[in-house]
C-alpha cells in the first residue's frame, strides 16, 4: 500500500487548525463536487478529498496518521499496524479509498476495553460496476476485502479476503445489496457489520436506461427505412431480428415488450430509429443521388411553407 | 492467504431496513432518521407506526447524501435535504440533455 499525503489533497500545511482544514475541504468539495464541476476529473477528486478529509477532520485519526506520516513521503510503501479494521477495495477500482478506511476504527480502540465490552462491526459502504448484459442474466463479481493482520513476526501485513458477490438478474442503477455479516468485524464478541453495495452500471454509450426501460439507437441504410427490412440488432439480451416498418422515419422507436431490464414486470427495449446516408464517395453513388434527385418530387422542406 | 466464497446478498427493495438498521447503516441515532421523516424530507409513512417504518435502497442512499451534506457543511436539514433535492434534478436533467445527443 503507498502512502498518501492527505495535507497535499486538501492543500493545507502540516500544522493547519481543525477550522483551516474544515475551511479548505469545504472549499474544495464544492469545486468538484460531480454534480455542478465541468472538470473532467471531478470524481476522482472528489473521492480523494473525502477521503483525506475522513481522517484529517477527526482529532483522533489525525494523530494517527501523523504518528505514521513521520518521515514519510507520498508513494512510499506502508504497512498499517493492527487493529484497524479492515479495508477494502473492489476490482476494477471502485473503491480505492482502503487507506483512510484503515483509520474507520482508531476511535474506538479508546472505549473501555472490559470484558463485558461488545459493539457490533461497521457497516461498509460501497459502489459496484457492471455491465447491462450482467443485469440481464446475473452475474458473479469479485469483491477484495483487505484485512490487516500479523504475522509470525509481528510484523503487519494486508490480507486479501475475495468474496464472489452474486449479483441477481434484473437489477437495476442505485439499487442497494445488502452482504449480511460481510461488514467490519464487531469487537468483544459481538456480530460482525453489513456490507452495502450500491449497484451501478457500467458507462455504454449504446444504451440509455430509465427504470427497466432501455432505449438502443439503431442505424439503418436509407432504403431499409423507406421499403422495410428485417434487420439482426445486437441488444443486451443477444442478437434479435427486427421488421422494420415501411415508410420510418429518423427517430421512429420501436417496442420490443418485455426486453428490458428483467423483473416483475421486465421493462422494455426500445429500438431508435437513425437513418444514416451512404457518403457520396463514388462516382456511381453521386450517380444514385442525382438520379433520386432528378426524379423523385422530393421536398424535405415542405412543411416549413417554403 | 486469500480464499474465496460465494455470498449472495438481498435487495433492499425484497428485503427492506427497518428504522434501526437504516439508523446502524448511516452510522447515526434512531432519532435522526425519524425526524427527517417526520419532516417529509426522507421516505418512510409518517401515518403508520415508527417499528413498521420500511425503507429501500433509494431511502438509504438519500439519507446517506443528507447526512453527508448536514455534515460536511453543517447544514440545516431542510437545506441539506433541498441541495439533494436540486443534485437529482440536475442529473435527471443531465440524462434527458445526453438522451437528446447534447455533451
Amino acid at each position: 500500500m503507498e502512502y498518501k499525503d492527505y495535507y497535499q489533497a486538501l492543500g493545507v500545511d502540516k500544522n493547519a487548525s481543525a477550522e483551516d482544514i474544515k475551511k479548505a475541504y469545504r472549499k474544495l468539495v464544492r469545486k468538484y463536487h460531480p454534480d455542478v464541476s465541468k472538470a473532467a476529473d471531478a470524481d476522482q477528486k472528489t473521492k480523494e478529498i473525502n477521503e483525506a478529509y475522513g481522517v484529517l477532520g477527526d482529532a483522533e485519526k489525525r494523530a494517527a496518521y501523523d504518528e505514521l506520516g513521520r518521515g514519510r513521503r507520498a508513494g512510499q510503501e506502508f504497512h498499517p499496524p493492527p487493529d484497524w479494521g479492515a479495508g477494502f477495495d473492489f476490482e476494477g477500482g471502485e473503491a480505492e479509498d482502503f487507506f483512510s478506511d484503515l483509520f474507520a476504527h482508531v476511535g474506538r480502540r479508546a472505549r473501555p476495553a472490559g470484558g463485558a465490552y461488545r459493539m457490533r462491526g461497521e457497516d461498509i459502504h460501497a459502489s459496484i460496476g457492471i455491465d447491462l448484459a450482467d443485469a440481464y442474466r446475473g452475474v458473479t463479481r469479485t469483491v477484495t476485502l483487505r484485512v490487516p493482520e500479523r504475522d509470525e513476526h509481528g510484523r503487519v501485513l494486508t490480507r486479501d479476503r475475495t468474496l464472489d458477490v452474486a449479483i441477481p438478474k434484473g437489477v437495476v442503477p442505485g439499487q442497494q445489496l445488502r452482504l449480511s455479516g460481510q461488514g467490519h468485524p464487531g469487537a468483544g464478541g459481538a456480530g460482525a457489520g453489513d456490507l452495502f453495495l450500491e449497484i451501478a452500471f457500467n458507462p455504454d454509450p449504446r444504451y440509455r436506461i430509465e427504470g427497466r426501460n432501455v432505449f438502443e439507437t439503431v442505424p439503418v441504410a436509407p432504403w431499409e427505412a423507406a421499403l422495410g427490412a428485417q434487420i439482426d440488432v445486437p441488444t443486451p439480451s443477444g442478437q434479435v431480428e427486427v421488421s422494420v416498418p415501411a415508410g420510418s422515419q429518423s427517430g421512429r422507436k420501436l417496442r420490443l415488450k418485455g426486453r428490458g431490464i428483467p423483473g416483475q414486470p421486465a421493462g422494455d427495449l426500445y429500438l431508435m430509429l437513425e437513418v444514416v446516408l451512404p457518403p457520396a464517395a463514388s462516382d456511381k453513388a453521386r450517380e444514385l443521388y442525382l438520379a433520386m434527385a432528378r426524379d423523385m418530387a422530393f421536398n424535405p422542406r415542405q412543411r416549413m411553407g417554403a | 492467504m486469500a480464499h474465496s466464497e460465494i455470498v449472495s446478498g438481498v435487495l433492499l427493495e425484497d428485503v427492506a431496513l427497518s428504522l434501526e438498521e437504516l439508523a446502524r447503516a448511516c452510522d447515526v441515532e434512531p432519532g435522526w432518521v425519524v425526524r427527517h421523516v417526520q419532516a417529509g424530507l426522507l421516505g418512510g409513512e409518517v401515518s403508520v407506526q415508527v417499528e413498521s417504518w420500511r425503507f429501500f435502497s433509494g431511502d438509504l442512499q438519500r439519507a446517506r447524501r443528507l447526512l453527508s451534506i448536514e455534515r460536511d457543511f453543517e447544514a440545516n436539514e431542510e437545506l441539506a435535504a433541498l441541495v439533494v433535492d436540486l443534485a437529482d434534478e440536475v442529473r435527471r436533467l443531465k440524462a434527458r440533455l445526453h438522451a437528446l445527443g447534447a455533451q
